[in-house]
């Protein structure tokens, strides 16, 4: 085994949890802090309960929501130039991968300077960030978490895999009734990123024990509860998605990902389609891709989608691998590439760029541009 | 990103980064420190720049360290840091032994020293002061060395030097002169008297004593002519004022020169003067007075030159190729080493001992031949001798003698 290393933020979880925010900022240093969200968390009323809350205790608050999806450069730009000019010096990041993902961006040009696309790869920030508090609405991206942090960079249409662990925040607030207020499908797409997490980092070239328990503790989490999360939107089924959602956080920060996520971040750069609906077209087609390099621990995932059974590994696997794909049919979910891509004739260069993705190094087995044409036919 | 790899993605060797606060604070002290030394910089670069003299920080071993806008206006190529200051001044790789940087560091005072060196393709003359750079936070000890540029004080100095020698010559030599012809005109006046007298005593007198009276009166006449003529020489020797060119002999600036030495070539007896003089040579134009001073400065230092015995020899002829005059000194003394052939003229340089030079004679020489157009060139061997040749155009048409 590698010698390995383990790091997550300071977690406060539990519902109601939220209520703690102005106490930790204040721990922090806080005395105008820098809030990031969107225009959704807006419209579900969390941004102002946020604000009313660090107004109570007397805590100045600058609000920046130019954040969409997929969070863009300059919108970074923007949002370090803000934290300057108000003199700001908390950053709180309340929302799914994108507000926080921003956040992280707005940190690193605060704290380094220069321009987010500098920083782009593993380990180049080198002077510390403003203090971050995150607090994730979707139990899904796991950002809250990690040492990750993806930004678009618009002109190349690339999306920048910045890792570090700098990145990490100082502390998440993880509050399960933030997920009350989520569509259906937003709740299964944020389920299938945090599954998507969990499966690759568990069989990640770099995954560790500790990383390798808490991903196969998400898998089951997830599996248990998805279906009633999305039917029912039970408090307690959410909050179980909200721990496994952590638990993968905690493993991919530390073990990484794979190929789903490398052409995910390059569907993502040059469509701007939802993060969260690409895993279920592609999970499934990796796993099987994956297979011959790590059998045993396919096994392990077929183990918790079906229960003990017996048969070879191999086998084992496989049917894991078959019982996903049926789960997500199930919920619904599209599961053709097709439907989310307006054509195929970008396939070639999506896949040329994912091969130069970060999370390509961890895949457990060797994927070349040409290895991921073919799943991107198999997913057709 | 093409060469990340596991381990970075673990990142053994990275945390996450803390104390954003102090390190802001830090980041802000350190601006406002920055900018202060920044325009305490800016303040000594102009000082600096404000110093017309060439300057350098040398390290104990003579390296550069640092120089200022005059010396990169002198050097103009290249960075001149690290290099060793004696490379680029003299092009040799020792230290000079006279630098005046080794005093200061041995006996931590200022010191100074005036040296000509030859840069480019002319010699220039520096006053030198050094001070030592001595700091407790320094490695080592350092020395800052001040270079005036004095080549043209120096030469004025000279040219006022010799015209002050000169004038004062003129002055004795005027009243020489005076107080000589006074007695002298009296003596051959009477000496004529007797003369013409002595028809009066034929007859009366013993033949061989009146052809005695004759010969000694001739005698008397002639030596006082003799008297007349030197004083006269010596009165060209030293106009006062410039005259202006005239129509010049070289062969009889020569034999004037050699007249005014007769008497110091005397004491020497092992020395031996031989003049080669062409006759018909054409006239130059020019300032006849300040050609003997030529003539004069050379022949001194040819006969300087040699020791015990030897020859000098005095040569006027043609110039090859020109319409010219050429007038050679040669000696058989000691010859002059080649690296100092090239500051011989510089003024202030001189090779002969304390007393018996300041160094303006050559100096003056050259500052002479170049108002005539003219150029003097040398050839020496260690041991052998020297040989100085003045080359003199015919600025004008000259009259043949």
């Amino acid at each position: 085994m590698l010698v390995t290393k383990f790091a997550i933020p300071e977690i406060i979880f539990g519902k109601g949890s939220t209520k703690h925010l102005a106490q930790c900022a204040r721990r922090l240093g806080a005395r105008r802090v820098l809030l990031v969200s969107d225009a959704g968390l807006e419209r579900a009323g969390w941004v102002s309960m946020i604000k009313g809350l660090l107004e109570e205790d007397l805590l100045d608050c600058v609000y920046f929501n130019n954040v969409d999806s997929n969070p863009r450069d300059h919108q970074v730009h923007e949002g370090a130039a803000l934290y300057r000019e108000s003199r700001a010096d908390v950053i709180v990041g309340l929302g799914g991968g994108s507000p926080i993902d921003a956040a992280k961006g707005i940190a690193t040009i605060v704290g380094n300077g220069g321009q987010i696309r500098d920083y782009e790869g593993a380990n180049k920030i080198m002077r510390p960030l403003p203090p971050m508090i995150f607090i994730p609405s979707t139990a899904g991206s796991g950002s809250d978490m990690s040492q990750y942090s993806i930004i678009t960079d618009v002109d190349r249409q690339v999306k920048m895999s910045i890792i570090s662990r700098s990145l990490v925040p100082n502390l998440s607030i993880i509050d399960p009734t933030m997920l009350t207020t989520k569509t259906p499908e937003l709740i299964i797409a944020s389920a299938a990123d945090a599954l998507a997490h969990a499966v690759e980092s568990y069989v990640s070239k770099a995954a560790s024990p500790f990383t390798e328990h808490q991903a196969l503790l998400a898998i089951r989490l997830i599996l248990d509860n998805i279906t009633e999360a999305a039917e029912t939107r039970s408090l307690h089924a959410l909050e179980q998605l909200s721990i496994a959602s952590t638990a993968a956080g905690m493993s991919f920060s530390n073990a990484g990902l794979g190929i789903v996520h490398s052409l995910a971040h390059s569907i993502g750069a040059r469509y701007d389609v939802l993060h969260g609906l690409v895993h279920p077209i592609l999970l499934p087609v990796v796993m099987r891709f994956n297979l011959p390099a790590t059998e045993k621990k396919m096994a392990c995932i077929g183990k918790e989608v079906l229960g003990p059974r017996i048969c070879s590994e191999h086998c084992l696997g496989e049917k894991g691998i078959d019982a996903l794909h049926e789960l997500f049919v199930r919920l619904g979910v599209t599961t053709r590439l097709r439907d989310i891509l307006p054509t195929d004739s970008d396939i070639e260069a999506i896949c040329r760029m994912a091969e130069r993705d970060t999370c390509t190094i961890t895949n457990p087995r060797q994927a070349s541009w040409k290895d991921l044409i073919r799943i991107c036919e198999e997913a057709w | 990103m093409e060469n990340t790899t596991i381990q970075d993605l673990i990142g053994i060797e990275h945390s996450k980064l803390n104390f954003f606060q102090e390190l802001q604070q830090t980041i802000v002290e350190l601006k406002a420190s920055h900018e202060k030394s920044e325009a305490q910089r800016r303040e000594f670069a102009a000082i600096f720049d404000g110093i017309t003299d060439l300057m350098m920080v040398l390290s104990e071993d003579m390296r550069i360290i640092s120089v200022n806008h005059v010396f990169m206006e002198i050097f103009p190529e290249g960075d001149p840091r690290g290099k060793y200051c004696y490379e680029l001044f003299t092009g040799n790789n020792v230290p000079c032994p006279k630098c005046p940087a080794f005093q200061s560091l041995r006996y931590d005072k200022v010191s100074k020293e005036t040296a000509i060196f030859r840069i480019g393709n002319r010699n220039m003359h520096f006053e030198m002061v050094s001070s030592p750079l001595k700091s407790p936070h320094l490695k080592e000890h350092q020395v800052v060395i001040f270079k005036r540029n004095v080549t043209m004080e120096k030469e004025y100095q000279a040219k006022f030097y010799q015209a002050e020698k000169m004038a004062t010559m003129g002055v004795l030599a005027a009243g020489v002169a005076h107080e000589i012809n006074n007695p002298l005109t009296a003596v051959s006046g009477f000496a004529e008297g007797i003369r013409r007298r002595i028809p009066k005593l034929e007859g009366h007198m013993d033949e061989k004593l009146i052809d005695d009276f004759k010969e000694y009166t001739d005698t008397i006449l002639k030596e006082c002519q003799r008297c007349q003529a030197i004083v006269q020489t010596l009165l060209t020797f030293s106009r006062p004022t410039k005259a202006a060119f005239q129509p010049v002999d070289i062969n009889s600036v020569v034999e004037d020169t050699v007249r005014i030495l007769q008497h110091h070539f005397k004491k020497r007896p092992g020395l031996t003067v031989v003049l080669q003089l062409q006759r018909g040579l054409p006239h130059i134009i020019g300032d006849e007075a300040q050609l003997k001073q030529v003539a004069l400065n050379l022949l001194t230092n040819a006969v300087d030159a040699i020791e015990d015995n030897g020859t000098v020899t005095v040569t006027t002829d043609h110039a090859p190729e020109t319409q010219g005059v050429r007038l050679m000194v040669q000696d058989t003394g000691c010859g002059i080493p080649e690296d100092k052939l090239n500051k011989l003229f510089e003024p202030f340089f001189t090779t002969k001992p304390v007393g018996k030079g300041i160094g303006i004679g050559l100096a003056t020489c050259y500052s002479i031949v170049q108002e005539h157009e003219g150029d003097i060139s040398i050839t020496s061997a260690l041991g052998e001798g020297t040989c100085f040749t003045v080359t003199l155009p015919q600025t004008q048409v000259g009259v043949h003698a």
